[in-house]
């Protein structure tokens, strides 16, 4: 077993496998290749990777059945890459487990991004939960239930404490706003959207620099939301 | 049911003129005296004309025969025996009785006539109103429909169906639109036949079996007038396929020859700036590398726009744009699109003035931010270097105004109303690179959402407009429900 992190790649186009294995090799990952959900699924449960990799147009059984199968028995995060014209898909892909997407096409800094997050969240649900979040200047003590901003207490009300906190516990990742709502307010419904635009604003407002550049929370159009850290 | 009707109808119609030559034999009776008879041998015309005009043949017969019979009875000597004593009382009872039959066969015949003719301007009156109906029907399925509700109209409580089958088509629609109660009852089929054989059949459900030579004729008629619509109907249909093609065909063509040049530009650089990278020869100071690299990555970025152009642009082509629209914060849309243009923004400054207490509207958030990408886009393109571009929004009565304006060379006239269609690039600007299909995608997804987009000339520069239908009732501030901080 190397040291490297290990990575599944599960594609069927030759020429991104070719790209893939030579930039993430590079990185001093180990990289492992699968052409079809099935393999990939196979390979997924023998060599138990640190992240998988997951195009959703496989030619044998569709991604979003590759993420809800691989989910009931590992929690491997899961990226998930995707063409420009199925939003719908990648939400669903998301709501079945994956953890985050890149749409093609997509720059090698995004993916070694998403790479290092989905790494980083894998140590941290493995390991102790982190209680405290540092994002941009702005600290969140879960924990202790405490938010500063460049040292001073933020005062947030409790929905928005526990929008935030979400947020935070899946620092870097992209969150639907499926999830967020069923998190937060515990149902998701089409009217709760109105609330969810309006507590971000409200985040925003009290932790940016800019709320109107924001730097932290960020807009994944038509997805959700994803805190930077 | 209706054969015990068919029996009685007839019956009380003899009844009527029975009564009614009883009656008026009554009052002869009483008024015998007054009379010879002779005079009530005329007077006994009068109810088997009367009978035979509105009861038909069979009811003047009647009326004949007995009247024949009563005048002979009380009337002629002697009396209460049906023995006739006079020779010249004789020849009264039978001229009677002869001029009675007369009479009453002729109403008859003349009452048979009118009902045919009456039949006759029915028949002419429903097939009028078919034709009337089938005029200018385009659609097959409509033709059928009406071809279906007028049958049933006039073969009262049948079901009708009308069968399709040709080499385009193969449905068929009933009317009432009701599962036929016994199917297995032999129903009436009458063929469809068109100028090119056969293209399907009428099949009437529920009329008593056997159809009157009349009845028929009639359905032969209107089966031949609805073949002849439904013919023209699928001829109509093939034709605006064929057009819809053709269109298709024509926009095709447009989109290779305006994108063929757009796309070659990029890979032309791309081409250039790998091989010249990957050439062992030649050693690349740090800076003329760093140029190439940002060259390819830039014209990749160009080369994916254009690409989500055209996907979007066949999209709304195909119709099969896919709203999923939801309640967004239009200064959240405009602060993503801004995020998206921020390295092709850097000459320009792009001042935004939408306000994010807004009510929330119902859009899709990622076509919407697309529109204002574009327009963006659009603006930074044409504007002047230096030059502010403002986005606002406003809401106005129950709509939000939205407004990206530029201080960019003004649209000539004759070109204004035309820039929002696919391909179509100004004269004299062509020197911008554009396909003229950016503000095409925005009239197509703004027009998705119910709203309008155009353009205006203003003092100074140009300004793009558009107005979004679906706003919520509250801003922000009156949806936040109080909580503790």
């Amino acid at each position: 077993m190397s040291a490297h992190p290990q990575i599944l790649v599960i594609d069927d186009e030759l020429q991104i496998l070719r790209a893939l294995r030579t930039i993430l090799g590079q990185q001093q990952y180990t990289v492992h290749v699968a052409h079809t959900g099935e393999e990939g699924l196979a390979l997924a449960a023998a060599i138990q990777p640190d992240v998988i990799i997951l195009d959703l147009g496989l030619p044998d059984i569709n991604g979003i059945e590759v993420c809800s199968r691989l989910r009931t028995w590992s929690e491997v995060p899961v990226i998930i890459l995707s063409a420009h014209e199925n939003d719908q898909e990648k939400v669903a892909a998301l709501d079945a487990g994956a953890d985050d997407y890149l749409t093609k096409p997509f720059s090698a800094d995004e993916l070694m991004a998403r790479i290092r997050v989905a790494l980083r969240h894998r140590a941290r649900t493995s390991g102790a939960k982190a209680a405290v979040i540092q994002a941009g200047n702005v600290v969140i003590d879960l924990a202790a239930h405490l938010v500063t901003r460049a040292g001073a207490p933020v005062k947030l009300t409790a929905t928005e404490f526990k929008l935030l906190a979400y947020l935070a516990s899946n620092a870097g990742r992209v969150l639907t706003h499926q999830s967020i709502l069923t998190h937060v307010w515990g149902y998701a419904e089409d009217s709760q959207m109105e609330y969810l635009r309006v507590y971000i604003r409200q985040l925003r407002q009290k932790l940016e620099e800019n709320p109107r550049n924001p730097q932290l929370i960020l807009t994944e159009s038509g997805i959700g939301y994803r805190l930077m850290t | 049911m209706k054969p015990f009707f068919l029996i009685l109808r007839p019956l009380w119609r003899v009844i009527a003129a029975v009564l009614t030559v009883g009656g008026y034999s009554v009052l002869l009776i009483l008024l015998k005296d007054y009379f010879t008879t002779s005079i009530v041998a005329l007077l006994y015309l009068v109810p088997v004309v009367v009978s035979a005009a509105f009861w038909g043949g069979l009811a003047g017969i009647t009326a004949s025969i007995l009247s024949f019979l009563i005048f002979n009875y009380y009337f002629l000597h002697p009396v209460y025996t049906f023995a006739v004593s006079q020779p010249q009382d004789i020849l009264a009872m039978f001229v009677l009785l002869g001029v009675a039959m007369l009479i009453s066969n002729l109403m008859a015949r003349a009452q048979q006539r009118l009902q045919l003719v009456q039949a006759r301007e029915r028949e002419m009156r429903q097939l009028y109103e078919l034709s009337a109906a089938l005029t200018g029907q385009t659609d097959a399925r409509r033709v059928m429909h009406i071809l279906a509700q007028r049958l049933e109209t006039i073969f009262p409580g049948t079901v009708a169906e009308i069968q399709v089958d040709t080499a385009g088509m193969r449905f068929a629609i009933r009317e009432p639109d009701e599962p036929v109660q016994h199917p297995a009852a032999n129903p009436v089929r009458v063929p469809l036949y068109a100028s090119r054989g056969q293209i399907g059949q009428i099949v009437l459900y529920g009329h008593a079996n056997v159809i009157s030579l009349d009845q028929e004729r009639l359905l032969q008629t209107c089966a031949s007038q609805g073949a002849v619509a439904l013919e023209r109907a699928i001829l109509a249909e093939n034709e605006t396929r064929a057009r819809v093609l053709e269109e298709s065909d024509k926009l095709k063509t447009a989109i290779l020859s305006s994108v063929s040049h757009e796309l070659r530009t990029p890979l032309a650089t791309i081409q250039a700036s790998a091989t010249s990278l990957f050439n062992p020869d030649v050693e690349f100071d740090p800076e003329a590398r760093g140029e190439l690299q940002a060259l390819l990555i830039e014209e990749v970025e160009h080369l994916t726009q254009l690409v989500g152009n055209l996907l979007n642009m066949s999209r709304i082509e195909a119709g099969a744009l896919k709203l999923q629209c939801q309640w967004n914060s239009l200064a959240e849309i405009v602060d993503t699109a801004m995020r998206r243009l921020r390295r092709s923004a850097a000459r320009q400054r792009i001042e935004v003035d939408v306000a994010d207490d807004l009510p929330l509207v119902y859009v899709d958030q990622v076509l919407m931010e697309q529109v204002f990408v574009n327009l963006i886009g659009n603006s930074l393109k044409f504007a002047p270097p230096e030059t502010p571009i403002r986005v606002s929004a406003l809401l106005e009565g129950a709509s939000m105004q939205v407004t990206v304006s530029n201080q960019g060379p003004p649209i000539p006239a004759e070109h204004i109303g035309h820039i929002f269609e696919k391909f179509y690039l100004i004269p004299g600007m062509d020197s911008m690179r554009g396909t003229g299909l950016g503000l095409s995608i925005c009239q197509g997804i703004v027009e998705a959402h119910g709203g309008k987009i155009w353009a205006e000339n203003l003092e100074k520069g140009v300004a793009f407009r558009f107005s979004l239908p679906n706003v919520s009732q509250d801003n922000l501030a009156g949806l936040l429900p109080e909580e503790e901080e």
